[in-house]
């Protein structure tokens, strides 16, 4: 089985969906219980990845399969190549682990067209996954497209009131990203194939280390996959749908968003375009920094000002997708590594909050802070989870979040970025300043409004929803290198590789400048 | 012209022939059942004829091809007839149209779009060109109770008109300063021995080039095509949008793979054209709130991203060219079966009222248009992304990088048309009414549509492959 265990993970979601197209539209329940069940399914499935320690010790991929798929005479191939390292490990089970939960999480949520919904979920998924376990640049970015359209439909039919205004922007700023993307995906394989690079194998991750991009294509090159991924993060500033479309989002859309399409961004990055482009990369570094720095303050100080919890925890999205890129972009172990566990951590806590932000609209269909107050007398359970929840968003010692931004903070500080790591440490008190002050206001002092007098507390299934969260928070939060343990070598590796070929560059340089000079002199 | 030239020729004659024999049988006998089944029958047997008979000769009386490719088209026009009888059937058979002649001029269509498909010399291009025009003059305006049918067709037949002034004004200006018409004599005669351009035969590629433009729509000569697709049923709209547009490119492939490149000084002009053709395509099609009106203009913009394949002049660009036009054909003819299947005594849905909420009355259909869309919209996994992926790597190849960035936006506008379709159709709406169920012929034309579309989506190759095989 394990043979084809990523394949089988990948595609079952899309045999559910087949399975739920053929039941009745009126069987809203069964339905939701076939979705749920394939989601577990799925988890199981990709259970063994978890416990197989040879992401701790080999930097290869692993569980790799390989089909030739299309060849288009000798000029054109795509293949299904895929695998995972440890890049990517974490990231997987991320998605299967959020799926289920997010499914759960709709039981009452989704009353009308729970068949489309659920088959677009299941779609989604196998996007999702499709895209984490790609190899082959071709096929991540078929996968890639894929996971958009069931997000925008989710967003456009089951969304809020603005919704035709959110999905429509939500679609137009990734495909605009995305499709700049596919040009510099053909350049970069039409140009590979007339360097002469091997190809048996078509267009694979493996096969980046060995590629030789002059400087000034990858300028460009990288101009263009840096811009479509920083759409996804989204990074300052080309952030804007990502309110509008958590906002209007179902809770399963904008927990899913958050915490799995969100990774695409910064997975982009770590996965293709620094490993393609390491010499852009050096050029693009202290550019990104900084947006990545605006994006953490700024995200964090509109985070303040709002007025709509949904909303302040989409902006304070933006804040931690720019922790996550500062990580990255500090190109060390402690920067990378905090910055992908950072990632997994604003899954589990952003998910999470968004989950949280659903109880309450369920339960009152406001999200406005101001019509609550004092919720911790009359739901004290769910006041113990969001506190939690809240501290882990935070970075509190002892939870997810502190780990993931230490790292983070300390790899940046050894690299060359050290100045915007003095900035980027602000964001970490404002995040305090803003969660707390919401905390705050909508669950302490005393209950102002008569409507929230009788409010019920967490029922059964909600408390089941939020316990495996919960779990992950302190696991992260008090023993990480259970996690941290099976990214080391595939990190050291890309590490290793994009540094050495960033030094060559610049030993060139240096000797181009020698010799000007010398010319000069003469 | 000899026994073999005939025999070479055999499917065009079966459509011919058999089209002549439906249309006297048809002023006699008027029950349109038997008659409409004849057609199909006859188209079915061209397409099995083009592809069993083994041509015995390559040219045919020095005008058509008898080549492979030639082959591929007149079996895809044949089918492509076969499909649109089929659509066609439940239109006739309400509206009381005379099932002979209806079912002759489809045949003639497709008989006229097959030798244009074939052309190897310039007089074969103008006389094929006119067979399948004439034909579609008369389909367009077939349907007498609809208000803006006359108009289409009026429109179509004026624009037609001056689109055939100006090709045999350039075929004559072609033949002056080359002395043939045959290609690829017409290309290579154009440069004279001291290595310059004969400048009146670049401006009759020119006039030619104004032709196809009208034929195929491109901006600035587009501006007919939506209200002619609106007014035309959507049996013969799915033909006029798919075969009439398809024939004229993969006769321009077949030049350009006979005669090299044909375009010297005209690229920078050209490349203007596609340009503009695929932006004003898509921003027209932004605005619009009537399915058919959409499609038009998204076609144009597709024609666009066709021409920039041409361009491209080498032979990559030429197969993305035909694998395009194949994906195109098949994916714009669906979406238009789609309509013509829900039609019924109100006419087709098309407003975008009519679609509200559609999704729920006729979910297998509904889903099969939003296949169809994605396909069009250039979605992986489905066909259409490998065409338009094809086009811009051989664009690519060939230097193109500002008209692929300008086709790239194109797409991203395209897809907020397409995709505001999609999600129109499954809106939640309780006042979406019930269309017709559709008969099994157009089930099977949808049916053999949309699993196309995932087929060349999902294994380009077969069709590549063959594509690749068949160009001259």
């Amino acid at each position: 089985m394990n043979d084809h265990l990523l394949s089988l993970m990948t595609f079952f979601p899309l045999v559910g969906m087949l399975i739920i197209l053929f039941l009745p539209r009126e069987a809203d329940r069964l339905i939701k219980t076939v979705t749920l069940v394939v989601t577990i399914i799925v988890f199981f499935i990709s259970l063994p990845l978890a416990f197989d320690d040879v992401f701790a010790t080999s930097s290869a991929m692993h569980y790799t399969e390989f089909v030739n798929w299309i060849s288009v005479g000798d000029y054109f191939q795509m293949n299904y190549n895929v695998g995972i390292d440890g890049i990517s490990l974490w990231l997987v089970l991320l998605t299967t682990f959020i799926m289920p939960i997010a499914i759960l999480s709709t039981w009452h949520a989704i009353d009308k067209n729970t068949k489309g919904f659920m088959a677009l979920a299941l779609l989604l998924e196998t996007g999702m996954l499709g895209a984490f376990i790609s190899l082959d640049l071709f096929l991540f970015y078929v996968f890639w497209e894929l996971m958009l359209v069931p997000m925008y439909f989710m967003i456009g039919i089951w969304g809020g009131k603005n919704r035709i205004y959110a999905a429509v922007k939500f679609f137009i700023f990734t495909a605009v990203g995305s499709l700049l993307m596919l040009v510099a995906i053909i350049y970069v394989y039409y140009y590979s194939v007339q360097a002469g690079v091997p190809f048996e194998n078509g267009f694979s991750v493996v096969h980046f280390a060995q590629m030789d991009i002059p400087a000034h294509l990858q300028t460009w090159l990288f101009a263009a996959f840096a811009f479509s991924f920083a759409i996804k993060v989204p990074m300052f500033p080309v952030h804007t749908w990502l309110p509008d479309a958590h906002t209007e989002a179902p809770t399963a859309g904008s927990v899913i968003l958050a915490a799995i399409l969100l990774k695409m961004g910064t997975y982009g990055y770590v996965r293709f375009a620094i490993p393609l482009f390491p010499e852009a990369t050096m050029q693009f570094t202290p550019f990104l920094a900084l947006l990545a720095v605006i994006g953490i303050i700024y995200g964090a100080l509109v985070a303040m000002m709002q007025d709509d919890v949904k909303k302040l925890v989409a902006y304070s999205s933006v804040s931690h997708l720019g922790f996550v890129m500062l990580g990255v972009f500090a190109m060390n172990l402690q920067g990378l590594s905090g910055g992908l566990l950072q990632m997994i951590n604003h899954g589990i806590s952003t998910g999470a909050l968004f989950l949280i932000v659903g109880f309450l609209y369920e339960r009152r269909h406001t999200r406005l802070i101001a019509d609550f107050g004092g919720l911790s007398k009359v739901m004290p359970v769910f006041a113990t989870i969001f506190l939690i929840v809240t501290f882990s968003s935070i970075g509190l010692p002892g939870t997810n979040g502190f780990v993931g931004e230490f790292l983070i903070l300390v790899g940046a500080f050894e690299s060359e970025l050290r100045i915007f790591t003095v900035f980027a440490t602000t964001g970490v008190i404002l995040a305090a300043v803003y969660m707390l002050w919401m905390f705050q206001r909508v669950m302490m002092g005393k209950v102002t409004n008569p409507k929230n007098e009788n409010l019920k507390d967490l029922s059964a299934r909600e408390v089941t929803i939020m316990m495996p969260l919960l779990i992950f928070i302190f696991w992260i939060g008090i023993y990480p290198n259970t996690f941290l343990d099976k990214m080391t070598p595939a990190l050291e590796n890309m590490i290793k590789q994009v540094k050495g070929k960033q030094q060559i560059a610049m030993m060139v340089e240096d000797m181009d400048q020698t010799v000007t000079q010398v010319t000069v002199n003469d | 012209m000899s026994l073999l030239d005939l025999l070479a020729l055999l499917p065009i004659l079966i459509l011919v022939f058999a089209g002549t024999t439906i249309l006297m049988v048809g002023a006699w006998y008027k029950e349109p059942r038997p008659l409409i089944a004849g057609g199909i029958l006859t188209a079915l047997l061209a397409a099995l004829a083009a592809g069993m008979v083994e041509p015995p000769v390559s040219e045919i009386a020095g005008l058509f091809s008898a080549g492979a490719y030639a082959r591929f088209f007149t079996i895809l026009w044949s089918l492509l007839a076969a499909a649109g009888l089929m659509l066609g059937a439940r239109f006739v058979e309400d509206k009381k149209i005379g099932a002979g002649e209806y079912v002759s001029l489809v045949l003639y269509g497709a008989a006229g779009m097959a030798l244009l498909s074939s052309a190897t010399h310039l007089l074969g291009l103008f006389l094929a060109l006119e067979t399948f025009t004439l034909a579609f003059y008369i389909l367009i305006a077939c349907n007498r109770d609809c208000e803006f049918a006359a108009e289409a067709g009026l429109k179509y037949l004026l624009m037609g008109a001056v689109a055939t002034g100006f090709m045999a004004f350039g075929i004559a200006l072609i033949y002056a300063s080359t002395g043939s018409l045959a290609l690829p004599d017409a290309v290579t005669q154009l440069t004279t021995a001291s290595g310059e351009l004969h400048a009146w035969g670049l401006l009759g590629w020119g006039m030619i080039l104004i032709a196809v433009g009208f034929k195929i729509s491109l901006a600035p000569f587009h501006l007919w095509t939506a209200d002619v697709y609106q007014g035309a049923p959507s049996p013969i709209t799915a033909l006029l949008a798919t075969g009439s547009k398809g024939a004229v490119v993969a006769a321009l492939v077949g030049m350009l793979a006979v005669s090299g490149p044909i375009w010297h000084d005209l690229v920078e002009l050209l490349w203007l054209m596609a340009a503009l053709t695929m932006l004003v395509g898509a921003f027209s099609a932004l605005t619009q709130k009537n399915l058919k009106r959409l499609l038009a203009y998204s076609s144009v913009t597709h024609m666009g991203t066709l021409l920039v394949g041409l361009l491209c002049q080498t032979s990559a660009g030429l197969a993305a060219t035909t694998f395009y036009v194949v994906v195109y054909v098949v994916a714009s003819f669906g979406t238009f079966a789609v309509i013509a299947s829900l039609a019924d005594k109100r006419g087709e849905p098309m407003t975008f009222d009519d679609l509200r909420g559609l999704g729920y009355q006729h979910p297998v259909r509904c889903g099969v248009l939003v296949l169809l869309l994605l396909s069009l919209a250039g979605l992986p996994a489905t066909a259409g992304f490998m065409a338009k992926f094809t086009i811009f790597h051989a664009a690519l190849q060939s230097g193109y990088i500002g008209l692929v960035v300008i086709g790239v936006f194109a797409s991203v506008v395209s897809f907020a048309f397409y995709l505001s379709v999609a999600m129109l159709l499954f809106k939640p709406d309780e006042s979406a009414s019930s269309w017709h169920a559709g008969s099994s012929l157009e089930h099977a034309v949808l049916a053999v549509c949309s699993s196309a579309v995932l087929l060349f989506g999902l294994f380009p190759g077969i069709l590549f492959d063959l594509i690749g095989r068949l160009l001259p």
